[in-house]
């Protein structure tokens, strides 16, 4: 077996090595086990998170990429030091076709997300680009920062350097609130590690509720005006 | 000039999902099927390149879209062509179904080869099994450079090479240069795919739709028999976190609620 981190790295290779070596290929796993014949089952999220799939590899041969945050660190165990130095193989040319020219950020900034100790989130349920004050203003009188998952980014309602998830922010601030957020894989992987975290979401079947502290089964538009009027009304009394 | 785009027809995230009494898939006699949302995004991007290239005085590449599914890919394929693509393909073969990533993206590989494309576009990833496999195994097939996660495509006035911009963790975007024919995964977000007009989705019925069962490839690498993992089992994801859930009373009792919780948490 092949054991890979999910990242945008390596899963960007690691089918091409499956197929290099003839070998299963299971990406994102979230679990492994053996069954009673010396099986392997990998676990892995599918249909957005909605549903959970248990992988059985035909082939002697397995690679596989595992999900990051999916296991916790264990310490160092003692085992007789096995570190092979692989150095670039003779045969190997370097590769003209495909050049890797610079890397740059993706966002202009000034959103301190990272560094900040709440986040208000916008998911793809605030609806459009003018209501995404709804989020704003409970943000505002949280004193957070407001973040916004993937589609509303792609949707432009809220510029890129908002963005939490994988491929924008990873973040743990003290308390996280989502909003319409369904919470896709890679959004989760970005704010799994808060400390508390709130959600809000009509569908009780949304992802985000599986690793929500506080589940609220509502429609944002509802809610979080009321939370807004309370906490304001709690700061000017 | 040849742009092949891959879609994959899946079901509609935002329909309720059961799971078939097998417990090894979903039940799909209730679903509503669409094209998987970054595949989309491949389809605009190439008609998006092909009107490019027209701007710039060069004759119009042909955008051909390839499915692999049963009876109802056709669908699918439908939609693509009413979007703007000049041809489908249905990997319609009973050999392939039932595959994995590894099979389909042999019987796709096998297909795009035949057709001869310059440039393959295919989704980030699925919004179903979401491995984000089939354009890598795809590549490494053809022998093609490969690049995952692309937010901008232009190709070079001689059409040698494509310069790619590709999304990296944390905010970070990473410049490639590409030589053709190359494969290259589209993430959401690159573009806002257009609505089919009335106009398109009549040209569409007149438009080529060919089946396609990739006779030329050895049985065994495509279909279920060609593929390398089997899915035991489909469940619904372990119970929540243990959390705390406020439902069915009003906006301002929930707010009130969570206030109460918060206070003791976080020190609001």
């Amino acid at each position: 077996m092949v054991l890979l981190p999910h990242t945008y790295q390596s899963a960007e290779y690691a089918p091409r090595l499956a197929v290099r070596l003839g070998a299963a290929y299971v990406a994102s796993v979230s679990s492994a086990t053996l069954d009673a014949c010396g099986g392997l089952r990998f676990s892995r999220a599918i249909l957005q998170a909605r549903l959970r799939a248990e992988v059985r590899p035909k082939r002697r041969l397995v690679v596989a990429t595992v999900q990051i945050g999916a296991f916790g660190g264990h310490d160092p165990v003692e085992s007789p030091e096995r570190v092979f130095e692989v150095g670039r193989p003779a045969d190997v040319e370097r590769h003209r076709e495909r050049e890797i020219l610079g890397r740059e950020a993706a966002g202009a900034g000034g959103v301190d997300l990272p560094g900040a100790e709440r986040i208000v989130t916008a998911g793809r349920g605030v609806g459009g680009p003018d209501e995404v004050s709804v989020a704003a203003d409970l943000a505002s009188a949280l004193d957070a920062e407001l973040g916004a998952s993937r589609p509303v980014v792609d949707n432009g309602w809220l510029p890129r350097e908002h963005q939490v998830g994988s491929s924008g922010h990873i973040v743990a601030p003290n308390l996280y609130v989502a909003l319409g957020v369904s919470g896709s894989i890679q959004h989760l992987m970005g704010m799994s590690g808060s400390r508390v975290i709130v959600a809000v979401n009509r569908d009780p079947e949304a992802p985000i509720f599986s690793v929500a502290h506080y589940g609220i089964v509502a429609d944002l538009h509802d809610v979080a005006p009321a939370l807004t009027r309370l906490l304001e009304a709690r700061r000017s009394g | 000039m040849r742009i092949g785009v891959c879609i994959k027809q899946v079901p509609d995230t935002d329909s309720h999902l059961r799971i078939a009494d097998s417990g090894r898939e979903i039940d799909d006699s209730d679903l509503n099927w669409v094209i998987s949302s970054c595949d989309l995004c491949a389809l605009e991007e190439a008609l998006v390149l092909a009107e490019a290239e027209v701007s710039r005085g060069e004759e119009r590449p042909e955008v051909v879209v390839f499915s692999l599914g049963p009876a109802r890919v056709e669908e699918a394929l439908r939609k693509a062509l009413a979007l703007g693509a000049d041809r489908a393909v249905h990997l319609a073969g009973e050999a392939l179904q039932g595959g994995d990533a590894l099979a389909d993206g042999c019987a796709l590989a096998a297909a795009l080869a035949k057709d001869h494309c310059d440039l393959v576009l295919t989704g980030a990833q699925s919004d179903d099994l979401g491995q984000a496999a089939t354009p890598a195994v795809i590549a490494e097939i053809l022998g093609l450079p490969y690049a995952w996660l692309v937010m901008a495509v232009e190709l070079d006035a001689p059409r040698q090479s494509a310069r790619v911009v590709r999304e990296l963790e944390g905010g970070m975007n990473e410049l490639l240069r590409l030589d053709l024919p190359a494969v290259l995964a589209i993430q959401a977000g690159i573009n806002k795919p257009r609505f089919a007009s009335l106009r398109g989705t009549l040209q569409a019925r007149r438009k080529p739709l060919h089946r396609e069962d990739c006779s030329a490839v050895d049985a065994g690498l495509v279909g279920a028999a060609g593929a390398g993992t089997e899915t035991e089992s489909v469940t619904l994801p372990p119970a929540g976190a243990g959390g705390v859930v406020i439902e069915g009373v009003s906006a301002e009792a929930a707010a009130e609620e969570l206030l109460a919780h918060l206070e003791r948490e976080v020190a609001l």
